[in-house]
């Protein structure tokens, strides 16, 4: 009914504008368009502020096989067209992985289900400060080789496939290259950093010169998430600016609407780190890039990614300030195997996995390089 | 006669903008007695930049529909200016040093503030009989280790049972 009535008076004002301005028709339509957009902008904006829906997030089916303490591990339900299974390891902390399974008809997790492919992933969990011992050598010796055992006893495969996203890259890298008894098949990262000397911004802020990891953690014992958060939000200050823009821009596309509450949902629940994963991560990471110089040593062994000798696809994001490419491309020269690939896809550290644009340039280069080789 | 429009508004805008600018340059030289700093300097190339962005706007179309479109267009290039100069800003080594040093003094003096809380805290749940949050972190702590300690039994147990049934019978 109201509707009804704006539409009128939209209607009489452009039919008096033209009758008195003289402009053309289709100037006029132009303006038609213009109001109707606003009034649906006004309705999607009076929605969003007085009763928002709370979005429904990660729908693909699931079950649960295994769960340890806070982690559990996930299968997707799939055509399973190929016979080896895929583990994905996403980043610990920070965000909840849920960003990959956001909407149908719109996840990484459901193209990778629909092309046929026996989904696995590795959902961290949020940690409490009982897990502030837990490291990132816990995580690479006793977290993923179970999670990796499990996913080849549920699947009955003789081989797995893993694919570790952001943060979840270089922790995979370093199971794969430390447990040969597992068989890893092909390794795929995916905005990875493994070359911490280029790693940007966070890498210069958290130079052992300006940022004592030691005193931070000894005082809060583990990083809080709005610790997490303010550091995501220093990052790019103008982010949120940009995105409450473009919001008002679309917000008379309701389609558009309901994938903001997503993401928004998604982009505002950051999650602890441990304290001793912190501390571990920034120092033999970020400080001493250990993991490149083949330094590192976990579980009494030492790491060396020349151990990796599987396949191995690298994808780059152009526009990531978190992994910039050439701190992900390093992997190529570290690792020896003799089939390898390195691909650089527009977008940002999460479009490049999440959003219109991934499903465009990079699910299908992932899933079509893996098909081949499961 | 869109043109003209198009070209008063701009004109307002801007003879405002520098209106104000001006009275914020009068406080800030009345306020420090030596050597007033230059805040404009930092922001100034973006202020320039977003005017020539509005001006060029203004120039190439006259108001029309899509003023809305250009409005947009305009605010997304002072945004990517802003998000350009914030960038450079942080990415040096000084940025990083005045974080590090801020953030080690909030740590500094946090630290027995958070030490007295904490024992305050410990003190007064202790006194109403009811558990303190260590207590139970430890509780959940020693459930953890429980759970780890299952699962190398039953990972002895699986390869032993592996074992077994490799064996011949």
């Amino acid at each position: 009914m109201g509707q009804e009535r704006f539409a009128d008076v939209v209607e009489r004002f452009t039919n008096a504008y033209g009758v008195v301005s003289g402009v053309a028709p289709e100037v006029l339509t132009q303006w038609q368009e213009e109001l109707d957009k606003l009034q649906r902008r006004l309705t999607n904006l009076h929605r969003l502020v007085t009763n928002p829906p709370e979005p429904k997030v990660g729908q693909t089916p699931r079950e649960e096989i295994y769960k340890k303490n806070k982690s559990r591990l996930y299968r997707y339900a799939s055509s399973r067209r190929y016979k080896t299974p895929l583990l994905f390891v996403p980043n610990l902390g920070i965000s909840r992985p849920y960003i990959f399974d956001l909407l149908p008809n719109g996840s990484f997790i459901e193209h990778m289900t629909r092309e046929g492919f026996d989904f696995y992933l590795l959902d961290w969990g949020v940690f409490g400060p009982e897990d502030n011992d837990l490291t990132v050598e816990d995580c690479v010796t006793r977290i993923l080789p179970r999670m990796a055992r499990k996913v080849l006893e549920s699947s009955g495969a003789t081989e797995l496939n893993v694919l570790g996203y952001c943060m979840g890259a270089p922790i995979s890298a370093c199971f794969v290259a430390t447990h040969p008894d597992i068989p890893v098949k092909n390794y795929i990262d995916m905005a990875g950093p493994i070359d911490f000397s280029k790693v940007g911004l966070f890498g210069l802020w958290l130079k052992k010169d300006y940022f004592n990891v030691d005193r931070f953690v000894d005082t809060l014992g583990s990083v809080p998430a709005d610790m997490v958060k303010a550091g995501f939000k220093l990052i790019k200050p103008t982010m949120d600016l940009s995105t409450s823009l473009n919001l008002w821009w679309n917000l008379w596309n309701d389609q558009y609407v309901e994938g903001f509450q997503a993401l928004s949902k998604w982009a505002n629940e950051y999650v602890a780190f441990p304290g001793e994963f912190f501390r571990q991560w920034v120092r033999d990471f970020y400080q001493e890039n250990k993991l490149y110089r083949g330094e590192l040593v976990m579980g009494g062994r030492p790491v060396r990614l020349q151990n990796i000798t599987c396949p191995v696809f690298v994808v780059g994001a152009k526009e990531d300030y978190i992994a910039p490419p050439d701190c992900v491309r390093a992997l190529l020269d570290a690792v020896a195997s003799r089939e390898k690939e390195y691909v650089e896809l527009p977008g940002g550290h999460i479009s490049l996995i999440a959003g219109r644009g991934a499903a465009r340039h990079c699910w299908p280069k992932v899933s079509d390089w893996l098909a081949s080789r499961s | 006669m869109a043109d003209t429009t198009a070209n008063q508004l701009f004109d307002i805008w801007k003879k405002q903008l520098e209106e104000g600018t001006q009275a914020w340059t009068r406080l800030v030289i009345q306020a420090p007695p030596t050597a007033p700093p230059d805040p404009f300097s930092f922001w100034r190339p973006v202020l320039d930049e977003g005017l020539q962005a509005w001006a060029k706007l203004f120039a190439q179309s006259p108001v029309s529909p899509d003023l809305h479109g250009q409005w947009k267009q305009f605010l997304d290039q002072w945004i990517e200016a802003w998000s350009k100069v914030l960038g450079q800003a942080m990415g040096t080594e000084e940025f990083a040093k005045l974080m590090g040093q801020s953030l080690d003094q909030i740590l500094v003096s946090q630290a027995p503030m958070k030490k007295v809380a904490d024992q305050g805290i410990e003190q007064a749940l202790q006194s109403l009989n009811l558990p303190s949050r260590s207590q139970l972190t430890a509780v959940a702590k020693q459930i953890v280790e429980l759970e780890d300690r299952l699962e190398r039994i039953e990972d002895t147990i699986g390869a032993v049972l592996r074992r077994l049934d490799k064996e011949p019978r």
